[in-house]
Parts: structure tokens; C-alpha cells; sequence
């Protein structure tokens, strides 16, 4: 370690939704490397210590071989711009003005864009067209919650501080006493490593979600519902009950829901029901539902996408506006079912984790990758940039998982460019070769001002 | 002699062709049908860059080729007869308010989302969301009949408010959710969560499934109505034990965490 280390406060943490902005990073110049960061979760120190720049690795390749970033724009732009069904993907990881230019690229090459939500909270989304949420920030929670319902998942080792900076321990303005004020309820399949934090553990058999929400709705409209329901799905009325009156006199409750909710059996269903039921309970007292996000900037996608096309995820524009229709325009579909001709992947690995016949036709189509490092699909892409990282290099915007939009401060340079200049690259190119096109097609306007293109 | 569309070339990604509809060719010569436009992923094409065109345009359309890549067929139709001899991909019948579609195959899911009126029949099967409405949409199917002889996925009839769909096969989860009103008739196995925020409206099966919590059961019975409907069936070409028509069903009403005034009958002899 050098003697020159640089010291940023208040710099952010990007690993997860939490999006924690109270970090004090402990920077060694020289080795262009992270020391320390105080106040990082286990998983925020492993983001921060183990993030290091490959100086000698490529910027941009094409089809393997290395390439001037200015070859790789022209490539890909060339690629995007000659598909018939361009898809862009991913975008939970990077900024978003990043992620404006992605949305651009898309309108003007008449694509499908989808975020990484559609594989975790896309239901949630579906889930808030159809039923409407119910919301708050996590300061809200912090200051005034007394009762924290988490349900479908386990934030003690996925998001390691929601406990300690936002639901559970934290002394609030109305919450004087943090966790003794509160009264916290987990609610899994399994017996977690968040259930010791819990006062009431409920843990009903899989799959069994909706039959319980459906139910603790019923209850809180007093309505009667049969003792049977133990043997259907492993939570006694009694429990139920217990819980109805617990939710109907605390001050102010939310419901924070994982993907143990939004991946399981009904899916968008098992979000409404837990959405209508927030939505209930104000008619008793005040009751907020929040889904608990997983990467960095997917609320950030989900909302540079919603403002810019008016639908949070899986929106096409092949028609010229966009359309809205997840199943249809959601990427694992457009995938499987052999639509997409060209792919724009962004910061994401679709290559590693989608289902088998989605990575099959991913890796028969071309495709344009941005990510910090090599990844199984950008081994197989046609044209590949490397990037430099949001939050440790590059400064930007980002949303925490409650919509609060928070400003990044990068620890230090990286000899890659960032997302938004390569997409921003991509961006005015497929425009210049989208007039062209049309002009040449005897188009008039714009794309007469373009002609000599 | 009706009009015949026959698929010459396959499209590499898929062809939005809401055009292949009586309403739309009414009065076209066969070089007019030739120059309707479809989109081809995201070009705009001529129909005939995709299919042979031939016959009389008397508002009796025949499809063959294969079609799953095929979208919006029948989409706003209002009369006149289209047969798909074979499968057909998404949104067919979308909103169409008269005339009939018969497919002769296998079709897609999001058949006939916010369905007017007319008649839709599929020899094989169906996917999610027959008769649904779009996402977002507070109101799916409000008129007509769909009739299906195989199996469908989950979703069916979601919010629907008036009609008819029948399933000769099996249904999915979720059968009848948040359905305003109209009947949904079941011969095979229904998945789970039927009825799901239903208000009005009757799911009828004829065998057992799971009830949610929400439901309770009023009576035991052997409503008219469910006769009338089995003998219109037994005319659709329908297999049904005539021991089943006259048989006794369970009425579940439902659900209580809305009017509580919808019903899933269930054949309990």
C-alpha cells in the first residue's frame, strides 16, 4: 500500500438497492485501488476492496480482436441499426443518464428494451398498474415505523443494512427507542438468517403466499375465514388473527416483499394481493408496501424508463411508440421464443443466467455488449466495450430502492470510458444512419436536413 | 370461393399483420390486399412480400402456412369468417366485435383480449389470457363467445365482464380473476386460486378443484341454467356425460374480499 491515499466521504455504495451513501472510502492512488471503506456492509466491502482495473485489457473488441472505440460505435451501431428486432437489455447497473442514452438508442432503431426488473420485480411492476401502491421513503420508515412486516425475503444477507440504517434498529423521530419501539415479522419459507431479528416468525408452506394475503385481506375486512386454512397452508388463523390486529392498530406499518413473493407461484398476483392489502389496512391506520430492490440502479431503470417511455419495463417501439406488454416484449420471451435478431446487452450477464433456450438464440444473434469485465455473454459478443464502473469511477445519478434519486462520488479514474459516453457514441450514430435511411427512402424533414449524410 | 392467404415466406422475426381481416380487405381488389401493409419485426412490408394471395374477397379469409410468428390477426374484426388451417401467435381476435375466427390448430396466448362480441373456436389448444384484458386494463372480454377444445394456460377470462368462453381441457391458475361478470365453463381440471377478486360472474366445472379461503359454499344444487348451457356444448361438439347435465353442483360464492356475488359452481356427484 502507497503512502498516497485519498479519503471520500459520503461516497456511495452501489451494490445493492439500499444504495447506502454514507461511505468513507480510503483510496490508494497509485494502485488505483480501495483500502478501506468504512461503514460498507459485508457485500459493500467486497464491492469496494475487490473492485480493480485490468489496465492492459482491451477497451473495445470486435468479434475477439482489439479495435479503436471508434470502429467498435460504428460496428455496433451498424448492427443495431440493420436488425429487424434489436433488443436492449440489462441496465440495472449503471447510471441513468447511461441508461437515457440506452432508452434513445432504442426509440430511434425502433427496438424492445427490458431492464433486468422483468427477471426479479417485474410482477411488482405489473402488480402497481393494476392495483396502485401504497409508498413511503425509507425515511419515513425509519422515523416512523412500528411495525416492519418483511415478507418473501432475507435482507440480513442480501441487504445487510436495511436492518441497521432504515427498519429495525435505527432510533427515529417518532421512534425513540429503534428496535425496542418496533415490532418486526418475517414472513418465509425457510428459517433465515433474518429471522433472529424478527419478534414473530411466520413460515408458511411454499408456494402458499397468495392463500395467506388473500386471507389477512379477508380478516382485515372482517370477514370470517375457516380454520381449515392451517391444513391448506400451514399458518393457523390464529396466527393470522393475531397478526390482523397487529397491522390494524400499530401507527404506522409497512410491508417490505422479496422476490421469495414476486418469483414464486402467481407471481404479479402474490404482489397485488400484498399491495391491496397495504391499501386496506389504511383504512385502519397508516400502511405502506415497499418492494426490496436487489441491484444498484434497477429502481433507477425502472424509472428512466417509465418517464422516457411511460412503461417501467419490456416496452417496444417497432411501431414507431412505445408498446407495453411483458410475456411478450420481456427479454427472456423475445429470447425463447427466437424474435430478437440483435441484442444490446448493458451491464448485465443474460449469458449466465437466463434459461437454457434464451442463451441459445442469444448466442446464434449478434450482439453488443457493455460491462466491466468479461462475462459469459460478452465472450460470445460480436462487438464488446469494457467500461468503467458506476459509483467507484463514474459519477452520476442512481435511484435507492425507495425512488429517492442519490448523486455518485467516484473514489477514482478508470482508463475505460464510462456507459453513458459509449452509449451516447452509439446513440448519434444510429441517428445519423437512421435519416440516412430515411432520406434515402424520399423522406421528408429531418431527414431531408440529414440528405448529404 | 373465399379468399386464400398462403404463407410463401416465413417471417425471421414476428410479422404484425392486423391487416389479414374481412373489415380491413372489404371492397380491395387482390393487388390492393397485395399492397396492405404489415410489420415485419420493425420494417414495414406489403402482405403480399409474405403470402399468396388468391380467390374472391366475400369476406370469407382462409390462412395456411405456419403462422405462430404471426400476430393481430383478426384483430377489430367486426363480421366475415377467418380459418387459420393450422396454428396462429398472439393477439388474435384482439377486440374484434363480430363475425368468427376458427383455428384449426393451436393458438397463442392473448386470444381474444377485450373481446367484443362475435365467436372465436380453437380445435387444439389455447395460452395464458384468453379472452383477458392488456395489462393495465381494468376490463377484458365483454361480448361474444370462445370456444376451446384442448387445454389453456393461466389467466383465462381475466376481468372479463360479459360473454362466453368454454374449455374442453384443462385451465390454468388464476381461471376467472378479477372477472366483473359473463361465464366461464371448465370440463377438465382447473390449476389453483380460481376466481381470484371476481365480483360477479359464474366458472363452472365439472370436476373438483381447490377453493380459496375467501369462497364459501352456499348450497348444493342443479341449476337450469348449467343444463342449458351443457346441451348448447353437446351441439359445439362437446363431450359431456349426460349423467353430468343432470347431475348436482356446488356453489362456492365469492369472492368476500370483494362483492362477494360471483360463483364457482363445481360438479359434486
Amino acid at each position: 500500500m502507497s503512502e498516497n491515499i485519498k479519503i471520500v466521504e459520503n461516497a456511495t455504495c452501489t451494490f445493492c438497492g439500499c444504495v447506502c451513501d454514507d461511505m468513507h472510502l480510503h483510496v490508494d492512488v497509485e494502485e488505483k485501488k480501495i483500502v478501506k471503506a468504512k461503514n460498507a456492509c459485508i457485500l459493500g466491502r467486497a464491492w469496494f476492496s475487490e473492485h480493480t482495473i485490468e489496465e492492459n485489457a482491451p477497451a473495445a473488441m470486435i468479434d475477439g480482436k482489439e479495435v479503436s472505440i471508434e470502429d467498435a460505435i460504428e460496428e455496433a451501431a451498424q448492427t443495431l441499426v440493420n436488425a429487424k428486432f434489436p433488443i436492449t437489455y440489462g441496465l440495472s447497473d449503471t447510471t441513468c443518464e447511461a441508461q437515457r442514452q440506452a432508452v434513445a438508442i432504442t426509440d430511434i432503431i425502433r427496438g424492445n428494451i427490458d431492464t433486468t426488473t422483468s427477471v426479479c420485480h417485474g410482477p411488482t411492476g405489473l402488480a402497481f398498474q393494476g392495483v396502485g401502491e401504497s409508498t413511503s421513503t425509507l425515511g419515513e420508515v425509519k422515523n416512523r415505523a412500528d411495525l416492519v412486516i418483511y415478507w418473501g425475503g432475507n435482507p440480513a444477507e442480501s441487504h445487510p443494512r436495511h436492518f441497521g440504517r432504515y427498519a429495525v434498529t435505527p432510533k427515529g423521530m417518532f421512534i425513540p427507542g429503534g428496535k425496542k419501539d418496533r415490532t418486526v415479522v418475517l414472513v418465509d419459507v425457510r428459517k433465515t438468517k433474518s429471522a433472529p431479528v424478527a419478534d414473530i416468525f411466520i413460515q408458511p408452506k411454499p408456494g402458499k403466499d397468495f392463500e395467506i394475503l388473500w386471507a389477512l385481506r379477508a380478516l382485515v375486512k372482517g370477514k370470517t375465514i375457516s380454520a381449515d386454512i392451517e391444513e391448506e397452508t400451514g399458518v393457523s388463523l390464529e396466527v393470522l388473527q393475531d397478526l390482523t390486529e397487529k397491522m390494524k392498530n400499530c401507527r404506522f406499518g409497512v410491508l417490505f416483499f422479496g422476490m421469495g413473493l414476486t418469483m414464486t407461484r402467481g407471481r404479479h398476483f402474490n404482489s397485488g394481493a400484498l399491495l391491496a392489502l397495504a391499501t386496506d389496512l389504511n383504512e385502519f391506520t397508516h400502511f405502506v408496501a415497499k418492494p426490496v430492490r436487489g441491484h444498484g440502479n434497477v429502481t433507477g431503470a425502472d424509472n428512466v424508463v417509465s418517464w422516457q417511455t411511460g412503461y417501467p419495463f419490456g416496452v417496444n417501439f417497432s411501431r414507431g411508440f412505445p408498446r407495453f406488454n411483458p410475456g411478450e416484449f420481456t427479454t427472456v420471451d423475445t429470447l425463447s421464443n427466437g424474435h430478437a435478431d440483435a441484442a444490446l446487452i448493458i451491464a448485465s450477464d443474460p449469458g449466465s443466467n437466463f434459461p437454457k433456450r434464451a442463451i441459445e438464440h442469444l448466442k446464434s444473434i449478434p450482439i453488443v455488449v457493455l460491462d466491466t469485465k468479461q462475462t459469459d455473454t460478452s465472450k460470445d459478443a460480436h462487438v464488446a466495450f469494457r467500461t468503467s464502473t458506476y459509483g467507484i469511477n463514474t459519477s452520476g445519478t442512481v435511484y435507492r430502492m425507495d425512488d429517492v434519486p442519490i448523486t455518485l462520488r467516484p473514489a477514482f479514474e478508470s482508463p475505460f470510458p464510462d456507459d453513458e459516453k459509449i452509449l451516447t457514441g452509439i446513440r448519434k450514430r444510429v441517428h445519423e444512419l437512421m435519416l440516412a435511411r430515411h432520406s434515402a427512402n424520399g423522406a421528408i424533414g429531418e431527414a431531408k436536413v440529414a440528405a448529404p449524410l | 370461393m373465399p379468399l386464400h392467404l398462403k404463407l410463401h415466406t416465413t417471417p425471421e422475426v414476428p410479422l404484425e399483420a392486423e391487416c389479414i381481416c374481412p373489415d380491413r380487405m372489404r371492397g380491395l381488389s387482390i393487388d390492393d390486399i397485395n399492397r396492405l401493409i404489415v410489420f415485419h419485426g420493425n420494417r414495414e412490408m406489403h402482405l403480399a412480400d409474405f403470402f399468396e394471395c388468391s380467390g374472391n374477397n366475400d369476406g370469407d379469409i382462409r390462412v395456411a402456412g405456419d403462422l405462430v410468428n404471426v400476430k393481430h390477426v383478426g384483430s377489430t374484426m367486426s363480421f366475415g369468417l377467418i380459418t387459420i388451417e393450422g396454428d396462429i401467435g398472439v393477439h388474435a381476435g384482439a377486440a374484434m366485435s363480430g363475425g368468427k375466427i376458427l383455428i384449426e390448430g393451436n393458438a397463442s396466448d392473448w386470444l381474444a383480449p377485450e373481446m367484443l362480441g362475435g365467436e372465436i373456436e380453437v380445435r387444439g389448444n389455447a395460452g395464458h389470457l384468453v379472452g383477458s384484458g392488456y395489462r393495465g386494463s381494468t376490463v377484458g372480454m365483454q361480448g361474444g363467445e370462445i370456444f376451446i377444445h384442448g387445454n389453456v394456460k393461466n389467466e383465462t377470462g381475466h376481468c372479463m365482464r360479459r360473454g362466453l368462453i368454454v374449455v374442453g381441457g384443462t385451465s390454468g391458475d388464476f381461471t376467472g380473476v378479477n372477472m366483473l361478470a359473463g361465464t366461464i365453463i371448465v370440463i377438465g381440471e382447473m390449476g389453483t386460486r380460481t376466481g381470484a377478486g371476481m365480483k360477479r360472474g359464474s366458472i363452472i366445472s365439472l370436476t373438483k378443484t381447490s377453493i380459496l379461503p375467501t369462497f364459501s359454499l352456499a348450497c348444493n344444487y342443479s341449476p337450469v341454467f348449467i343444463k342449458q348451457y351443457l346441451h348448447y356444448l353437446l351441439k359445439k361438439g362437446y363431450d359431456i356425460d349426460s349423467k353430468i347435465i343432470n347431475g348436482h353442483f356446488e356453489r362456492w360464492c365469492g369472492d368476500a374480499v370483494e362483492l362477494n356475488r360471483g360463483e364457482v359452481l363445481l360438479y359434486a356427484d
